[in-house]
């Protein structure tokens, strides 16, 4: 799938990504391929823009670890990212049905 | 890693931050760094074209910083609104208000009560309009430079308004050292201090990241597009300017005729209430986008 046709949802694929437990950057991309069976397949550095825009939104917040010599980057999801991402699966199912409803 | 190297590069050249650059880098070394390092065959295919990610980051780091400095200048500014009705209200009731010849000089009380009269009102209209703008724009993820600028110029002057009333707030104290009593003179000396350590504060978050560079173009939008009711007067600045004047000159004249009950008072301040907001709206309408 063309990285295009994820833009408007990638936020939100983070934040359900996120919603399954704390990730880096590098394992919410693998996440993201291996849950859409390599459908969301995106350039990945276009991760990292979106998730710091989402912590300077509140909707994850994130620290630094050390994993075998390297500093990484784990993002978590805050109150309000859950919330956000509530929200944006109600307004997906309505939007999906609505589409399902015009192309069927 | 040569394209690290390009994306630190294109990042630079887009004055991100170096706090923000450094960190960005660091997880995508870890990135590359699971993915194989160096065996990574096309970098640019796999991550993404460096140029376009620091382009991208950039917008969005700008726009988010932008809204954040409007913010915070409103809020300083808040605190500075409340040093000042705290300081007159206290000065009001428990003082009363002390004549122009009764402090050092005239020569200190009139530059001081200009600036606590005029200065208040620049940094509220000022500063509304760039909160009112990042909140109204608070969702774009990205924002054309040109809005940015708008944004920043309204912060800007609403701080450097709030920096005058303060500073005049502060020399309209010392004035009247001889006059008022001491715990009036430390109330409102202190909260004027406190008030230009908040502006200046702000100052410094609007600050940050003003050396990004945008790419995003498109136009600044102006203060019709603020408050639509007004857009019929967009092809006629002088018209909005009369109107502005005659009802802030009317609204002051019927406040000061009833405050002081003296209509020739009223009148005296009402006119220089519309005359220092014509000067005004010449001087700093382009600047706030009230005009073009």
């Amino acid at each position: 799938m063309r990285a295009e046709a994820l833009k408007g949802h990638l936020d939100g694929l983070i934040l359900a990504t996120l919603a399954s437990g704390p990730a880096h950057g590098y394992a919410i991309a693998q996440l993201l391929r291996d849950r859409s069976d390599g459908a969301f397949d995106l350039p990945e550095g276009t991760l990292y823009p979106a998730l710091h825009r989402l912590e300077r939104a509140g909707l994850v917040t994130s620290e630094w670890s050390t994993q075998a010599g390297r500093r990484r980057r784990t993002y978590m999801l805050t109150r309000s990212g859950g919330g956000a991402l509530r929200e944006r699966r109600h307004e997906w199912r309505l939007f999906a049905s609505a589409v399902e409803a015009v192309l069927t | 890693m040569s394209w690290l190297r390009d994306f630190e590069a294109e990042l630079s050249a887009r004055g991100v931050r170096p706090a923000v650059r450094e960190r960005l880098l660091a997880e995508l070394a870890d990135h590359i760094a699971c993915e194989g390092g160096a065996q990574v065959a096309d970098p640019s295919a796999r991550l993404g074209v460096p140029r376009e990610i620091a382009r991208q980051y950039a917008d969005e780091l700008a726009a988010d910083d932008a809204r954040h400095g409007a913010f915070a200048a409103f809020a300083a500014l808040a605190c500075a609104a409340v040093a000042l009705v705290v300081s007159q209200t206290t000065l009001g009731r428990f003082v009363g208000y002390p004549g122009f010849d009764r402090g050092f000089s005239v020569a200190l009380s009139l530059p001081a009560t200009l600036a606590i009269v005029v200065g208040p009102q620049v940094a509220v209209i000022a500063g509304t309009l760039a909160a009112w703008r990042a909140i109204r724009r608070r969702r774009a993820p990205v924002l054309a430079g040109a809005e940015i600028a708008l944004v920043r110029r309204r912060a800007r002057v609403g701080l450097v308004a709030g920096v005058v009333t303060m500073a005049g707030l502060l020399l309209y104290t010392a004035d009247f050292i001889g006059v008022a009593p001491a715990w009036w003179i430390a109330l409102s000396g202190g909260l004027a201090g406190a008030a230009l350590v908040a502006l200046f504060a702000a100052r410094q978050t609007l600050d940050q990241g003003a050396r990004t560079v945008v790419f995003a173009s498109g136009p600044p939008g102006d203060l019709f597009d603020d408050i639509p009711p007004l857009r019929r007067l967009r092809a006629h600045p002088l018209v909005l300017c009369l109107s502005a004047a005659l009802t802030s000159g009317t609204v002051v004249t019927l406040a000061e005729w009833h405050a002081e009950r003296s209509l020739a008072e009223g009148l005296q301040r009402g006119i220089f209430e519309a005359v220092a907001l014509s000067v005004g709206f010449a001087l700093l309408g382009r600047a706030i986008g009230a005009r073009r």
